[in-house]
């Protein structure tokens, strides 16, 4: 294999992670702090189509990923209002949520565009930092890329550094842990877990936005196909850790990448294989391929004052 | 001496006490949403109602469509029923209806059976679909048992890889899919032979209801019977509250944890079965879409009850119906219903709230 | 002079003539209900500033809802309560922190894979954390009090011991002027006690009042300035001079005089002496084969810490062998080994002739061990289950007819069984959640001493939380199934129950056995050294 195909699939190894790193990441956050979120996929979903729609309605793209953020911000609250208040089971809601926006979402897509898909729709521009771009022969395949990309980076290591430095990531580590060392210590659970799941929400819709403007231009119906599930996967893989988290997603973003490479090698790989790929990595990985995984003490668990 | 696994907490229990009430109120309001919808969206609402019940009851053939379609969703919900009451939530109905489906066809394409007698040319290949869904389900309860892994994630990237699994069977003409007569021979498989079909109650191709239906109902008469009366029923419902105390009391998690989901998934593979030896007779890809979500959907509103999922399942049944007439006829997309049912859900997870919970 | 209920601001007639002055905290007719159940009636009593005052009553009594009233975690349903002169109606523990109110929980809530400092900082710190002037600090607090503390430690390798010293450091530093103890002691090494109580006397001296919440007349004795006594969910007595009127504390708090108690149930209370309740059975001289070898127990956890070390142990049969040592010293994953919950990493069991070492709870069940296990929720029961299914849970293979549950035999079974036993229920088939705590274990143990041939019984903290009616009752059990054969290891944290129970002690301390001895209380200067970690 020449650099060049190597430059290539790392570059698109990137591409192909970069909305499995920003919604897991906010995942990450959120099941930290004791809220599990299977509605990621919906929210991402959501996302994607909001920043489609929003770009092509204002020809713009940064609203369209304005608006984006703020059209899944009333998904995420509703998971934070069933997970926290209403102390709903959280697996149930999250696939309950994503059930109905996975069919609000093509619902509204039929009714705005027709029965015509492939509609073009402005997109992100790309953006590659200024020397790493210039390398020869690898530069722009891997550092030519949405500067949606380069904006998640930053904010996952500012995630990293508030989660390891300030008080904000003790009070996210303790409410997953002991959410009575938090209440005890005067600070509402209920508070900190509405905000991760906006969070999640957030990053969520960043993800979405990602495959819908940032990357293939377009919308298409259900068009996030288990990413969200490939993030919480990620972040079982990653042992609740920022940097396992980013690992694995690169992983699946590589054996997504994997489809389109191995037929430009000549290697001839059924390419449900190829697709299949990534979900099987993130099972292998969920059924303990690292060793037994220790999930936050309180994960999925309501909290209240007993 | 096995390591039990860390105990889920109480709240992931899916429902807590059954309340009829609220799941007809879930029903009848999302039903609502749905009718405005259908108004907002610029759509007659009374030609789309019309649509709609000429989809469900307008004939004969609509019926036994629905009704057949109930199967699939009835078993897939008993599937979660039963599996719940250990407090495991299997999310992998699609794939166990995939697997079963493939395994179906697999068997009676090629598996020699057309010749033999007294029925057992279709039983074969059902009972091969049923083993390929209870294998497909036993993969989560392995990895549970061995490694404690969240049978939620794991039964839904099962699934997810059963439906690539499907799509390269029928895209590869090494697997299943038929003979390329021309470039536009279509990625599926060939027509079942006739004496793998199963009968029709009736025998009337008008009113195609087949075997399946009294097969699903004693199916759920024995699940009831079993999940109520039975010292496995009761060592479920104690797996389910608490595996540590039932553990120490001599239950094994472990074979309690296999049983059930091998039991769902077994259920998912007979779903799968009956819909391509029953009704289809063509493995295609996709062909099980959308059928595991909504038998998940019938177990969570039956709150528990196999006359729940049976009534849950017949709702679902007739509504897909009356959606996919909805969409030929009317112009409303079947993504309402899945609106409907996702409505559905979220209502009734945050009722849980207000009905029976002890704060 | 002893006196009874309400009165609102009371003057203080201590030794030292001194002003009147306004009561810290006031309560006034409080009462608390969950559900159907009153855990507080009528409640009123009032802190003074700089005083240690005690708050008496057996388990059950209410003493720690009072303490999560004043704390603002649950709400009263009726009263007034009034801090510093003025109307207190927290809403939650920011409230009450707020206010100036700190508190020590019986559980801790401290979160384990944090470090000390870490989580002292919890909700005192924002943004960025500057995490060594806050080690400095804590360190220095720590040193005032007369304690050393790790600032870095993390707290799952901390004893608990040291662990409830973190929960009151964390309480100190916000300088409050009420710090609220809920039954600290209960987990402490009899030396760790007189420690935690010179520290309530400091707080107090430096005008802090302290709440202690107890039922050991011993520490009443030893530290109070004033008590108050609750029994049933209402205050029945107060006390000025506690030292001096102990006797009518404890009629007050049990409703009967100490004569009519069963005297081991009595001295865990520690209003008698344990040797006056010395063991009601002689335990045979030397046994003529051991019911109970253990050999060499040791259990290794996932991290690669030896949690239990080298355990070797025979118990004869109708012999009570008592395990001593502060929770966390190994106690857990021997009685998990025992109950064959876990595997040990190295060494066997034999019951009698046969190893039964790797054996499954069903199968140690079959051979005749009965387990009466530490947390009940967790292990002995399903409190979402009926009675009747809990008392036959190890044994519904009785009641199983073709794959069918033979459901009126079960309920006929559990209902002989709930008489024989005591246990209080509205009927067999109610949940089991609606017992109360001591009927709950009352029913564990049935299950466990009805086995058909009982070689061998593990009972862990049997009467933990328990009041004086049930412990009493554990033991006349205990004691009957020993009469009968069986080899009784009694686990327990208290060492006044190991001396009135148990025929001889072994001591705990970091997963080995540090020594052991008779069950005599002149022994119990010995024991409690070991339980220190100091050798025999």
């Amino acid at each position: 294999m020449t650099w060049e195909l190597f430059a290539v699939f790392v570059g698109s190894s990137l591409r192909l992670a970069v909305p499995l790193l920003l919604a897991g990441t906010g995942e990450l956050v959120s099941e930290r702090a004791g809220v599990l979120n299977m509605s990621i996929e919906g929210m991402m979903l959501a996302g994607a189509f909001a920043a489609a729609v929003g770009a092509w309605a204002t020809g713009s793209p940064m609203l369209g990923l304005m608006i984006c953020v703020i059209a899944v911000l009333p998904v995420a609250l509703l998971q934070a209002l069933l997970s926290n208040t209403l102390r709903a089971n959280q697996i149930v809601t999250g696939i309950g949520i994503n059930i109905l926006i996975l069919g609000a979402t093509t619902l509204a897509y039929r009714e705005i565009f027709g029965a015509r898909s492939r509609e073009q729709i402005p997109g992100l521009s790309k953006w590659s930092p200024p020397l790493l771009g210039n390398i020869p022969y690898f530069g722009e395949a891997v550092f030519q890329q949405v500067w949606l990309l380069y904006a998640g980076l930053a904010i996952i290591a500012l995630t990293a550094l508030v989660l390891r430095y300030t008080s904000i990531g003790l009070v996210v580590h303790a409410a997953g842990a002991e959410p009575r060392a938090v209440d005890k210590s005067g600070i509402s659970v209920t508070l900190v877990r509405y905000l991760v799941v906006i969070f999640a929400g957030f990053m969520s819709a960043l993800a979405g936005a990602f495959l819908s403007i940032g990357d293939i231009h377009t919308f298409t119906e259900g068009m996030t196909r288990g990413a969200g599930y490939l993030a919480i996967a990620a972040v079982i893989f990653g042992k609740w850790t920022i940097g396992g988290c980013i690992l694995a997603c690169l992983l699946f973003g590589a054996a997504t990448a994997l489809q389109f490479q191995l037929p430009t090698l000549g290697i001839d790989v059924p390419n449900a294989l190829l697709i299949m790929l990534p979900y099987l990595l993130a099972l292998l990985a969920v059924g303990g391929l690292t060793g037994r995984q220790t999930a936050p003490r309180a994960l999925g668990e309501p909290y209240f004052r007993r | 001496m096995t390591d039990v696994a860390t105990h889920k907490p109480r709240s992931w229990r899916v429902m807590p006490a059954p309340s009829v009430v609220i799941s007809i109120a879930a029903v009848l309001a999302a039903g609502l949403l749905g009718v405005v919808l259908i108004f907002a969206m610029g759509v007659s609402v009374s030609d789309a109602l019309a649509a709609f019940i000429q989809g469900t009851v307008g004939t004969p053939y609509a019926i036994a469509a629905s009704i057949n379609r109930s199967i699939a969703f009835a078993l897939v919900g008993i599937g979660f029923v039963i599996a719940n009451r250990a407090n495991l939530v299997n999310v992998g109905g699609e794939g166990q209806i995939a697997v079963g489906g493939i395994a179906a066809t697999a068997v009676a394409l090629y598996g020699h059976v057309e010749g033999l007698p007294a029925g057992l040319a279709f039983l074969i290949p059902l009972l091969a679909a049923t083993v390929a869904g209870m294998l497909w389900g036993s993969i989560a309860a392995a990895l549970k048992i061995k490694a404690g892994t969240n049978e939620v994630i794991s039964t839904l990237l099962l699934s997810f890889i059963a439906v690539w699994l499907l799509y390269w069977c029928v895209q590869s003409p090494v697997l299943l899919r038929k003979p390329m007569t021309s470039s536009a021979t279509l990625p599926e498989s060939l027509e079942i032979p006739d004496a793998t079909k199963l009968p029709l109650l009736t025998g009337d191709y008008s009113f195609p209801v087949h075997i399946g239906l009294p097969a699903t109902v004693v199916i759920a008469i024995v699940a009831a019977i079993v999940l109520a009366k039975t010292v496995f029923g009761l060592r479920l419902r104690a797996v389910g509250f608490n595996p540590i105390a039932a553990s120490r009391a001599g239950i094994s998690y472990s074979r309690m944890v296999l049983l059930s989901l091998a039991a769902a998934g077994a259920l998912g593979g007979l779903a799968g079965g009956f819909m391509l030896l029953g009704e289809q007779y063509v493995l295609k890809d996709g062909f099980s879409s959308g059928y595991g979500f909504d038998g998940l959907v019938a177990g969570l509103l039956a709150r528990g009850s196999i006359v729940g999922v049976i009534a849950a399942a017949l709702l679902f049944g007739f509504l897909r119906s009356g959606g996919i007439n909805m969409e030929m006829v009317a112009a409303v997309p079947t993504a309402l219903v899945m609106v409907i049912q996702g409505l559905i859900v979220v209502t009734l997870a945050g009722a849980a709230y207000f009905i029976g919970r002890r704060p | 002079m002893l006196s009874p209920p309400p009165v609102a601001a009371r003057e203080k007639t201590g030794t030292t003539a001194e002003p009147l002055t306004e009561p810290l905290l006031a309560l006034q007719g409080v009462t608390k209900r969950f559900g159907s159940l009153v855990a507080l009636s009528d409640a009123s009593l009032d802190i003074m500033p700089g005083e240690v005052h005690c708050i008496l009553g057996e388990n059950g009594a209410g003493k720690s809802t009072l303490c999560n009233l004043i704390f603002g975690v649950h709400v009263p349903d009726q009263g007034t309560m009034r801090f510093r002169g003025e109307r207190y109606q927290p809403s939650g523990p920011s409230d009450a922190l707020a206010s100036g109110i700190a508190m020590v929980h019986q559980h801790f809530s401290l979160v384990h894979d944090m470090t000390v400092v870490d989580n002292v900082i919890l909700g005192l710190q924002r943004g960025f954390v500057n995490t060594r002037s806050w080690a400095q600090r804590l360190d220095r607090l720590a040193r005032d009090y007369g304690f050393a503390l790790d600032p870095y430690a993390k707290i799952e390798d901390l004893s608990v011991g040291e662990r409830q010293r973190v929960e009151i450091v964390k309480c100190l530093i916000r300088e409050p002027r009420l710090f609220v103890l809920d039954e600290p002691t209960a987990v402490l090494l009899p030396d760790e006690i007189a420690a935690l109580l010179a520290v309530c006397r400091r707080v107090a001296d430096n005008g802090c009042a302290v709440v202690l919440v107890t039922h050991k007349l011993a520490e009443i004795k030893k530290a109070a300035d004033r008590v108050t006594v609750l029994r049933g969910g209402q205050v029945v007595a107060r006390s000025d001079h506690p030292a001096q009127e102990i006797d009518a504390l404890v009629r007050a708090m049990i409703q009967g005089d100490v004569k009519s108690l069963d005297k081991s149930a009595a001295s865990v209370l520690g209003v008698v002496e344990a040797g006056a309740a010395a063991a009601a059975t002689t335990p045979p001289e030397s046994p003529a084969t051991e019911a109970v070898q253990i050999d060499g127990l040791t259990v290794i956890d996932s991290q690669g810490v030896t949690r239990l070390d080298n355990f070797t142990l025979s118990i004869g049969p109708g012999e009570i062998v008592g395990v001593a040592g502060v929770e966390g010293n190994g106690q857990s994953e021997l009685a998990a080994v025992l109950s064959g919950m876990t595997a040990p990493s190295r060494g066997r069991i034999f019951l009698g002739d046969i190893e039964t070492t790797q054996l499954s709870p069903k199968q140690l069940t079959a051979a005749g061990v009965g387990v009466v296990p530490e947390d009940r929720h967790a292990v002995g029961c399903i409190v979402e289950m009926s009675v009747a299914e809990n008392m036959f849970l190890n044994r519904l293979e009785d009641f199983t007819s073709q794959g069918f549950l033979r459901h009126r035999a079960l309920v006929a079974a559990a209902r002989e069984l709930m008489t024989r036993f005591d246990v209080r229920a509205a009927g067999p088939e109610v949940a089991f959640s609606a017992l109360s705590g001591g009927n709950q274990q009352k029913a564990v143990l049935a299950r466990e001493i009805t086995l058909p041939k009982l070689l061998f019984l593990l009972a862990a903290q049997p009467t933990r939380g328990l009041d004086v009616g049930a412990v009493a009752a554990v033991y006349n059990h205990i004691r009957a199934a020993c009469r009968r054969g069986a080899a009784v290891l009694l686990i327990s944290s208290e060492l006044d129950e190991l001396i009135a129970v148990a025929d001889r002690i072994v001591v705990l301390y970091r997963g080995r056995i540090m020594g052991n001895c008779a069950a005599n209380p002149s022994e119990r200067e010995r024991i409690g050294a070991m339980m220190a970690g100091q050798a025999a």
